[in-house]
């Protein structure tokens, strides 16, 4: 019995062969398309789990809070809060901060040196928090003793090879020596914290002459873990004012946020961080698959309806209900089947692409067992569905119903509807991705306020800056070398701030204005081409030019001076006039505004050396690394390009825009095959009346126009909802950013004509193939 | 008026070629009654089909009022079609989607007839058929004698010159079809050619001249007397 069943089940695939591939194909894609955005997904949740006990891990956080109302969160804490937490709450159990080396430093071990720069300072605590293996050395207490360093594996094979190198000596920029205490395994790469070494504080203290007891100097992360059974939020509400009640001056409020959200979550109350994306995507997901499955239930469902004489014949010869109910549902078994089948190996060949494209190594891997047996089962139940309709709905007609054709009308209702969702959900997806397109082109386009091009830069070891005066003037020597300045920071990410700032009538309401703060050499504001708007940049034409200050237009209006130049203003405990406004410039992401800035000459603090350089950079880095090569071959040449680190900013979001685009093209995919396998049922059951209608003399344009308009009204239909359904949701989305474009019509009209477009195409051919068949070969069946 | 020399029609499918009509030469004047007669799957309605325009031949020349047709593309058959000819078929090939009424007044959609005209021709034709009264209902609620008429009436709306029927009475009671007989009939009287498909001898007998059909091959034309 199953034997002839499937026999005839395979004969009508074959015999149907176009609207079977066109059928089975489209569910495929869906699934194929669903699977991968769901391992993706499953793959950014799984970040960080594989800590133990990762619900009793903490990371503490500042609310800074300003006058005019603004929340800045950031996760840099006061080094002695670590230790004072621990004392003060018996909730906490351990409590490291950590922080990454500042910059590069030089490791050298068993006769070879590298630069590194993937060092993390920690306290001793951080391997009780975090599950690191450790695979030799010190397995209760990594770092416990101040001696020591601790290697990741990758780092301790670099330098000694496959052996155990516990006890050996490293030295690091020549004159600190550690001993090897501990290798710990590589964090995996579904891991935030990252790291090649880690060094005790003793190091940090010292290298970086750092006070690890001031309250009011922001640099750690602190990540602290709870005692079994705390209660996280009473201990929130405990220690937010913890700060405040050391610094009475302080805006600071600290919070708790736990750190499985670290890695997806903002911890800005109005931004959403990446999680915004695991959640567009899994919407997306969901509407491919929806996509996928309303346009199997379509050709499904019409292809049945087709063969509505069969089941009427069947019947008449005496098909039970039961029987005909069995072949439909094995038919739609069978053909759902295939096609997860399909879809599960597009999936195996196209992990290694989409792994390329998401930057991440994703595998089918049994942590997405559930998102496998998720989508297999609502493809199931498509298939049942789909198959249960003809099935209950076709074979519950008498047959002379059938023969009659009466049952028409209904199921045509639903499949307009299904296919006028599919279009709606494909355009909406299609406008969506034009504007966030837009979106992002503008962020990295727009004018930063200064030429970011062009601007090659190099990070310095210590103490350069002896020798920096005798460096500038070689480097500008080389032709095509414009400027050459020094700076602490580069403009694409300024990390200090102070609100130890005064100026004349500073009012109270302005005490906790946050500044960014920036030292920078001669020649800054020209190296930049940032636009003064007062005054004059610094210069060594007038002296050393310590003790003065630029400020930026934000700052100007702080302070109340709107471009007047010559007021004396005093940072820290350094008091000095200032002699120059620059236009308001982005030293940061685009997403955020321009905060207030003071930039000031401070030799010691400099870190590096930016040089601006003609248009055609490579020949002229080539010259510059020569000359550096010569002249100061103890400082490597590590050179970056500004305009790189600029593009890095919105690599995730490009990556995603990207993303997001190809499943946007494979959802209008499928709904087109969805509109095909439809079209070319309308017109099969079109066919007699369009050609009684010729036999009555309609020519070819007429019933050609008819055919057209009709399916077209469904298209412009769903195109007048996507509009609507896009442009709230991307209002909503745009809203987000502190720069922002307007949507324009543009999009949407060129969304409206390429889908009518691509629609037109799809269904023109069968509708011209319908329309000048000879009548006599369509009515010669009846 | 209408003038075959040589016709052959030759239906391929994937495995088995079939000769249905096979050098068919013949001749149909004006105003003329036709009957052809055959046994079953002899070639009947495919040579309706091509006489109709709805088809074209294999092989061989056809000629329709003065123009040599069988190369012609669908457009030109249909211009060509809806000026002249009608049909009537067995199995009435109403457009279920549409009533009665709209039915009957497609021809005259396509031959661009202002809606008023349409609409007194239509009225005038339903009443010539006697079906007026169902001028509002679709095809599946009329019998199958009704069906009939109102195929009449759209096959005859456009005043065609020829009209082509295939079994006429296939599917009617004998009541019925005689009603359809003594409408085309009457249509011949007044001047339209009728080539009318039949089994029915004594339908037959109402043309002037019967052709007899056997495997593609014209084999007798028998002139008749008219009483
Ligand atoms: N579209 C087609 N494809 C293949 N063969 C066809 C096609 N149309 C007709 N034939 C074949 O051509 C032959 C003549 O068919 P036709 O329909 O003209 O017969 P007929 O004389 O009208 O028969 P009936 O009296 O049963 O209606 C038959 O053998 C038929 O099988
Ligand atoms: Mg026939």
């Amino acid at each position: 019995m199953i034997k002839i069943l499937l026999n005839t089940v395979i004969r009508n695939l074959y015999k149907q062969k176009v609207y079977s591939i066109v059928n089975i194909l489209g569910l495929a894609t869906g699934v194929t398309c669903t699977l991968l955005i769901l391992i993706w997904v499953n793959y950014e949740l799984s970040f960080d789990t594989y800590h133990k006990d990762i619900e009793r891990i903490y990371t503490v956080y500042e609310n800074q809070k300003y006058a005019d109302g603004d929340i800045f969160s950031v996760y840099s804490t006061p080094s002695p809060l670590a230790e004072s937490l621990k004392e003060e709450y018996p909730e906490v159990e351990y409590a490291s901060r950590l922080v990454s080396t500042w910059g590069q430093l030089v490791l050298s071990a068993n006769g070879k040196t590298f630069v590194e720069t993937g060092g993390k300072i920690v306290d001793p605590d951080f391997f009780k928090i975090f599950s690191i293996p450790v695979l030799y050395g010190d397995y209760i207490s990594p770092l416990s003793n101040e001696s020591t360093i601790v290697l990741s594996r990758r780092l301790s094979e670099k330098l000694f090879g496959d052996i155990d190198p516990i006890g050996l000596s490293i030295e690091i920029n020549s004159n600190y020596q550690f001993i090897v205490g501990a290798v710990v395994e590589n964090a995996p790469e579904n891991s935030s914290i990252h790291y090649d070494f880690f060094l005790p504080f003793k190091f940090f203290k010292e290298y970086w002459e750092y006070d690890l007891s001031d309250w009011e100097a922001n640099s750690f992360h602190l990540f602290v873990k709870l005692k079994d059974g705390a209660n996280s939020e009473y201990l929130a509400e405990n220690i937010r004012h913890h700060v405040r009640q050391r610094i009475p001056y302080s805006n600071v409020e600290l919070d708790l946020q736990a750190f499985e959200k670290y890695h997806l979550y903002s911890i800005s109350k109005n931004k959403s961080g990446p999680i915004w994306y695991v959640q567009v995507f899994l919407l997306v997901a969901v509407l491919i698959l929806l996509i996928a499955c309303f346009n199997y239930m379509n050709l499904a469902t019409a292809r049945s309806e087709r063969r509505a004489r069969e089941v009427a014949i069947r019947k008449v010869v005496g098909a039970q209900r039961r029987g005909l109910v069995g072949l439909f549902l094995t038919e739609s078994i069978v053909f759902t089947t295939i096609a997860l089948g399909l879809g599960i190996v597009f999936v195996e060949l196209l992990l290694p692409v989409f792994s390329d494209l998401t930057n991440r190594t994703l595998t089918l891997n049994p942590g997405n067992l559930k998102f496998l047996i998720a989508v297999v089962l609502i493809v199931l139940s498509t298939g049942v569905l789909s198959g249960s309709y003809p099935a209950l709905f076709l074979s519950s007609f008498l047959p002379i119903q059938v023969i009659r054709g009466v049952f028409r009308q209904d199921s045509a209702m639903l499949r307009k509807v299904l296919v006028i969702i599919q279009f709606t959900m494909s355009i909406a997806l299609f406008i969506c991705t034009c504007v966030i397109y837009k979106q992002l082109n503008f962020l990295k386009d727009s004018d930063v306020g200064y030429n970011k091009d062009n601007i090659v830069y190099v990070e310095m070891l210590d103490d350069f800056y002896e020798e920096y005066s005798e460096l500038k003037g070689e480097l500008l020597k080389i032709p095509g070398v414009h400027w050459v300045t020094a700076a602490n920071q580069m403009p694409v990410n300024f990390l200090n701030s102070t609100w130890d700032v005064n100026w004349p009538n500073k009012s109270v309401d302005s005490e906790d204005v946050l500044f960014q703060l920036s030292f920078v050499d001669f020649d800054f504001i020209e190296t930049f081409e940032m636009d003064v708007i007062q005054g004059r940049g610094f210069s060594n034409q007038f002296g050393e030019d310590t003790l003065k200050f630029i400020i930026n237009e934000s700052a100007a209006e702080k302070m109340g001076m709107v471009y007047t130049i010559g007021e004396k203003i005093s940072l820290w405990n350094y008091t000095g006039e200032v002699i120059g406004i620059v236009k308001d410039f982005n030293f940061n992401s685009l997403q955020v505004g321009v905060d207030p800035l003071i930039m000031m000459r401070k030799p010691s603090s400099f870190k590096y050396i930016g040089i601006r350089v003609g248009e055609d950079k490579d020949p002229i880095i080539n010259k510059i690394r020569k000359v550096w090569n010569r002249k100061f071959s103890h400082i490597p040449f590590n050179y970056r390009l500004l305009e790189e680190d600029f593009n890095y900013f919105y690599q995730a979001e490009s990556r995603m825009g990207k993303l997001f685009a190809s499943f946007t093209a494979i959802a209008f995919i499928i709904s087109c095959l969805g509109l095909f396998g439809l079209v070319s049922f309308i017109t099969e059951n079109k066919a007699r009346e369009v050609a009684l209608r010729k036999v009555f003399g309609a020519n070819v344009d007429n019933v050609f126009q008819l055919l057209f308009k009709e399916i077209l009204k469904w298209i412009v239909l769903s195109i007048a909802i996507a509009w609507i359904i896009s442009f709230f949701a991307m209002e909503w989305w745009l809203n987000g950013f502190a720069y922002r474009i307007e949507m324009g019509i543009g999009i949407f009209i060129m969304a409206a004509v390429l889908s009518l477009l691509v629609a037109c195409l799809t269904i023109y051919r069968q509708i011209a193939r319908l329309v000048t068949i000879a009548p006599a070969h369509v009515l010669k069946y009846e | 008026m209408i003038k075959t020399k040589n016709l052959i029609k030759i239906f391929r499918t994937d495995e088995v070629e079939t000769t249905a009509l096979n050098n068919v030469n013949l001749e149909i004047n004006e105003g003329e009654f036709v009957a052809i007669m055959g046994p079953s799957g002899c070639g009947k309605s495919t040579l309706l089909n091509i006489i109709g325009l709805l088809d074209n031949p294999s092989e061989g020349e056809m000629h329709f009022n003065g123009y040599q047709v069988e190369n012609y593309t669908e457009r030109q058959r249909t211009n060509l079609r809806k000026e002249n000819i009608g049909f009537v078929f067995q199995s009435f090939n109403l457009i279920d989607e549409l009533t009665v009424f709209e039915n009957v007044e497609l021809p005259l959609l396509y031959m661009k007839v202002s809606g008023s005209e349409r609409k007194r021709r239509v009225n005038e034709a339903l009443e010539r058929m006697n079906i007026a009264h169902r001028a509002k209902h679709f095809p599946q609620q009329l019998s199958g004698g009704q069906q009939q008429r109102v195929a009449i009436a759209r096959a005859v709306i456009s005043n065609p010159k020829l009209i082509l029927a295939d079994e006429p009475t296939g599917n009617l009671d004998s009541a019925n079809g005689e009603e359809v007989m003594n409408l085309l009939t009457q249509l011949n009287e007044e001047g339209t050619t009728i080539i009318m498909v039949t089994h029915s001898p004594s339908d037959a007998d109402r043309s002037h001249r019967i052709i007899q059909l056997f495997d593609g091959h014209v084999v007798t034309e028998n002139m008749r007397q008219k009483l």
